[in-house]
């Protein structure tokens, strides 16, 4: 490889990419793609694809990675170019909001479990969180359309040729868009959180606004699981969690399963969490509609106790 | 902002960059990097080495009970050389003391010995699914000062140099890396046997405890990481405590304890057990102590 000859082999931080550079061209993955530049093998480029059964089925979306000097004791900043109505373009995105927080990276993540976390963050609800956007899924979908018909254009010409040549790889890799997106059978859990947090402010009054807590910062759990696994051996990872399907991160093809099979049991938290959420919804409807009758005045014909 | 455009002019491909540097996740490292360079002003990664008067020194005006301590420490121990209170001082220490050992014995066979521990450490993060490459450089990197302070080849190097890359944040730093995952891997391999002293120790699963408290730089260590890392490698540690505990009796006494390696415990070989890397712990901080 080229970019062998140009650098000190002796910096410790080059090898280890180059060892990751090497590794991923070994084990191509179907759900993303990275690649460093030429002239900096500090800056790299990558492109995702949307994880499957979200409005971001079929998008493809590129972004650019740095690896800082002391990489891999400091975590890399990635920031994407493809508008996808989730996360600010040509912004960085703020590691905190995957648990990544950065004091706590770990020199044992890699540009690989990086990525797998992105695509796993991409269904998320953003919670305001900096360099986050909550475009509705309709929006998103438009985007993950247009994010096929070309890749975006940045950068020099040679980072251009970078570019181009990932979503070529992407395209040939990546279903389109689905004509109708699914009904969302099974809501996104990151926004049920979201709810769980707005109804604290309503009130306590419904026990299902503690169990929808409980439940939500479980769910937040699963997009770390699904990094502990991008290192080992992500084949195994369930199909309901947020990460698409065939993430073939499989590296060792050793199996963790002591590591993975508590993580096994899903569909059961599924159906509460949907029930809890339904149950959330109606305490919330029920709050706001004795306040409107509060303020209204009318209280005292169905309340009569205040 | 004047510096982030000087930057992006000297590096032309840094130019498109634009906003790498405004959000929060830098704030916090700006923060910890901070603190990190204000105890580098005040002692390296690694000091020299110190008679016990240097420590006395510093309680002077301070507790009776620890000046008495240090006066009975004076009988056994010569001198101190303190390590830099990045939350890495454990590590660190254990590394040097380690390393000095054998420069100063030249045991071969102790070379072998932990050699073999190492691969079978190897073998553990591959079958917990570590990929290669992220523990790989560490690894290698140990092996290497592991043979350079054996005497006799070209890549041999003295006492002085081996202070020198104790203080050499590429060297040390990845050295430091490599204990943490063997320590992470132990603790992962036996999480039965662990996981009642994490608990009771931060209330966290082994998982998160490896996570959150020893893969991640500058975590201080604690009895567990000490445990797993002598069991690992097979290589005892005495810890000497000094605190302001004191006996009921009135005598004041310094404790001590020795992390004896379970392979070695277990043998029943009835001999006793002189570990030759000593530690000196004061709440919240590792050095190291040469016996006298």
């Amino acid at each position: 490889m080229a970019t062998t000859d140009k650098y000190n082999l002796k910096n410790p931080a080059v090898k280890r990419i180059l060892m990751e550079v090497k590794e991923m061209q070994s084990n191509p993955s179907e759900d993303f793609m990275s690649l460093p530049l030429e002239e900096n093998i500090f800056e790299w480029q990558f492109a995702i694809r949307g994880p499957q059964d979200t409005e971001f089925e079929g998008g493809i979306y590129h972004g650019r990675i740095q690896l800082p000097s002391e990489y891999p004791f400091k975590p890399p900043s990635f920031m994407l170019l493809t508008p996808n109505g989730r996360f600010e373009t040509q912004t960085k995105i703020c590691l905190s909001i995957s648990n990544h927080h950065p004091e706590h990276w770990q020199p044992s993540w890699s540009v690989r479990t990086a990525l797998v976390a992105l695509i796993a963050f991409m269904p998320t609800a953003p919670n305001g969180a900096l360099g986050s956007l909550d475009y509705k899924k309709e929006e998103r979908r438009e985007l993950a359309i247009k994010s096929r018909e070309a890749s975006p254009k940045f950068g020099t010409p040679d980072r251009q040729k970078v570019i181009d040549e990932i979503h070529e790889y992407m395209l040939s890799k990546a279903p389109p868009v689905p004509e109708n997106l699914k009904q969302a059978s099974e809501e996104n859990p990151g926004e049920k959180e979201a709810e769980a947090e707005g109804s604290e402010n309503a009130g306590r009054s419904a026990n299902s606004v503690d169990s929808a807590n409980a439940g939500g910062e479980r769910a937040a759990e699963e997009p770390q699981a699904a990094v502990d696994n991008a290192n080992a051996n992500a084949n195994a990872v369930d199909q309901r969690e947020a990460v698409p399907r065939q993430v073939r991160a499989g590296i060792s093809n050793q199996q963790v399963q002591q590591r993975l099979a508590p993580r096994n049991q899903r569909p059961s938290d599924d159906r509460f969490l949907t029930w809890a959420a339904v149950g959330l919804a109606v305490a919330i409807v029920f709050l706001v509609l004795k306040k409107l009758v509060k303020s209204s005045g009318y209280d005292a014909i169905f309340l009569r106790e205040s | 902002m004047a510096k982030q455009q000087e930057e992006s002019n000297s590096n032309p491909a840094a130019a498109a960059a634009g906003d790498w540097e405004n959000f929060r996740d830098d704030d916090i490292m700006l923060q910890h990097s901070a603190i990190r360079a204000e105890q580098a002003d005040k002692i390296p990664f690694l000091g020299d080495k110190e008679p016990l008067s240097a420590l006395a020194a510093e309680y002077q005006s301070g507790s009776s009970i620890l000046l008495e301590k240090i006066k009975i420490l004076d009988e056994k121990y010569s001198a101190i050389r303190r390590t830099r209170g990045d939350g890495n001082c454990f590590f660190r220490s254990f590394m040097f003391s380690y390393l000095e050992h054998i420069l100063e014995t030249q045991d071969k066979a102790e070379v072998d010995r932990v050699k073999a521990n190492v691969e079978e450490c190897r073998k553990t993060l591959q079958s917990l699914g570590y990929a290669d490459f992220t523990f790989e450089d560490f690894f290698g990197l140990f092996l290497e000062q592991l043979e350079n302070v054996i005497q006799g080849t070209d890549a041999s190097i003295s006492h002085d140099e081996l202070v020198e890359r104790s203080r050499d944040q590429s060297i040390s730093d990845y050295v430091v890396m490599f204990f943490r995952f063997i320590t992470s891997g132990e603790i992962r391999k036996r999480a039965e046997f662990f996981e009642p002293f994490i608990l009771g120790l931060n209330n966290a699963t082994v998982d998160q405890f490896c996570k959150s408290s020893v893969e991640p730089m500058g975590e201080e260590s604690d009895h567990v990481h000490i445990i797993a890392l002598s069991d690992a490698l097979g290589v005892p540690v005495r810890v000497v405590y000094l605190d302001r505990s004191s006996c009921d009796t009135g005598g004041v006494s310094v404790n001590h304890h020795d992390f004896v390696p379970s392979a070695l415990s277990s043998g029943g070989s009835g001999l006793e057990i002189n570990p030759y890397i000593t530690l000196l712990y004061r709440p919240g901080h590792y050095d190291i102590l040469y016996p006298k």
